[in-house]
């Protein structure tokens, strides 16, 4: 009953998602080195604003669509289904926040409002607003919510451990840096400056991350326990993701701190798009292993069997 | 719906059809309270053959161990397709989820209808219902798990 692999379909989505990851972070880690072996003379902060992040975007569409096809497989009234839908949602958030904040609320040469007329500043820095926050605690809290359903499913069917010290160290490590964060943000008001929109919501981020994080740790001892298959890998997927945005997060907190200019978009995407290919890998796991299963009889090679006839066999 | 008595009698002497057969397995898989008049029905069943065993011993020793080497064939039979039906089931839970997941499945000396109903639980439940479907008829291909009722 083992069954090969192949790139046809929409069951290879996993191969394909991590052969674009793979050659996306090749080829924008060869740009940065020869950004750096140039000396840093010519600026791409300039030529790859937006263009560096729609990659993100894209993978979010991605995600997105693999998680519309999960969800019509799961009718209403199934355990899981409720826990699908969040998480589509979710997705639908973060594809929603890509295209507003990547193509719409940009004044590039792409976006469509701008050939128009319509694209007037106002309208961009709402749109913009509106992405971040779409994008950013939205997203996360219906994370949050669809996997507190997963962990009830998976307690039910006993893949459930406590988690270990590793996992609390690594839990109470994110919970000091949003502490840390915190008093900086309530430091600097009390100094008398102004907390802008965009660390406004980075900090209405961070306590939902802590949740995720405590969630995460716990849906990882319950992964450990099922085993290596498709359907373990797609929530270990999950996993993953919600590991890189708390990292993500630290990173483009952190990086802006030191005094040499970095081609801040360019690093973004590096994070962020592993974080989307890593959240976009999860429905696409569910589909392979569901694809996996419907596969006609007969076009397994076990199957050749089936067309002796049975004395002959 | 639950299968009538009638229909499950039919169902253990694999005089269901195959349609009927595979709906009332299906139906088996989730429902405790007719597995447990399965089980009742299969009990009686027995009860008879021994009853009809002793009393052929009474008549005639010779039938007696032609009765006795028919109930161990069939014994064996069963208890064959059942190993069978079990590493079938363990084979895609391992698939599907990884080995761990064996382990909490399958608890020792388990019967393989529970496991079926475990398992099937478990894939319905992660896989959606027509994948899971599709999972339970690839362990139950080429297994006529009604003889094994017989």
């Amino acid at each position: 009953m083992t069954r090969r692999t192949d790139w046809n379909g929409i069951e290879s989505a996993p191969l394909w998602i991590v052969m674009f990851l793979g050659a996306y972070l090749i080829v924008q880690l060869l740009v940065l080195h020869a950004w750096n072996a140039a000396g840093q003379v010519f600026s791409f902060q300039g030529t790859s604003g937006s263009a560096s992040s729609l990659p993100v975007a894209a993978m979010a569409g991605v995600g997105l669509w693999l998680c519309l096809v999960v969800l019509r497989s799961f009718p209403p009234g199934a355990p899981l289904r409720s826990a699908w839908m969040l998480m589509t949602l979710a997705a639908a958030a973060a594809a929603g926040s890509g295209v507003l904040m990547q193509l719409l609320g940009t004044d590039w040469p792409l976006n469509p409002l701008a050939w128009t007329g319509h694209a007037t500043p106002g309208l961009m820095e709402r749109m913009q607003r509106f992405a971040l926050i779409a994008g950013g605690p939205c997203r996360l809290a219906l994370l949050a919510a669809a996997m507190l359903g997963v962990l009830r499913i998976l307690r039910k069917f006993g893949f459930w451990v406590r988690p270990c010290a590793a996992d609390r160290a690594v839990f109470g490590i994110f919970c000091l840096f949003t502490l840390c964060r915190f008093c900086l943000a309530g430091a600097a008001s009390l100094a008398g400056s102004r907390i802008g929109f965009e660390e406004w919501v980075s900090l209405a981020r961070l306590p939902i991350l802590c949740v995720l994080f405590l969630e995460a740790m716990l849906l990882r001892q319950a992964v450990g326990r099922m085993g290596n298959g498709p359907i373990a890998r797609g929530w270990l997927a999950l996993v993953w993701g919600i590991l890189l945005t708390g990292a993500g997060e630290a990173a483009l907190w952190v990086i802006p701190q030191y005094p040499r200019s970095l081609p801040m978009a360019a690093f973004a995407a590096l994070i962020q798009l592993p974080m989307a290919a890593a959240f976009a890998l999860v429905p696409a796991c569910q589909i392979a292993a569901q694809r996996q299963a419907i596969k006609p009889a007969g076009s397994r090679p076990e199957d050749l069997a089936t067309g002796v006839p049975a004395l002959a066999r | 719906m639950h299968p009538r008595s009638a229909a499950l009698i039919a169902f253990c002497d694999a005089e269901a059809g195959a349609d009927r057969s595979r709906r009332i397995a299906r139906h088996l898989l989730k429902c405790e309270k007719c597995r447990g008049q399965l089980r009742r029905i299969r009990g009686e069943k027995d009860e008879l053959a021994a009853g009809a065993a002793a009393a052929a011993v009474d008549s005639r020793q010779d039938l007696a161990g032609v009765l006795s080497a028919v109930a161990a064939w069939r014994e064996g039979r069963a208890g064959g397709a059942e190993a069978e039906l079990k590493s079938r089931l363990r084979e895609q839970v391992q698939t599907y989820f990884g080995s761990p997941a064996i382990l909490v499945v399958e608890r020792p000396g388990i019967p393989a209808e529970e496991l079926l109903g475990r398992a099937g639980e478990m894939f319905e439940v992660f896989l959606g219902p027509e994948a899971a479907d599709a999972v339970r008829d690839d362990v139950l291909r080429e297994l006529d798990w009604a003889e094994t009722c017989r």
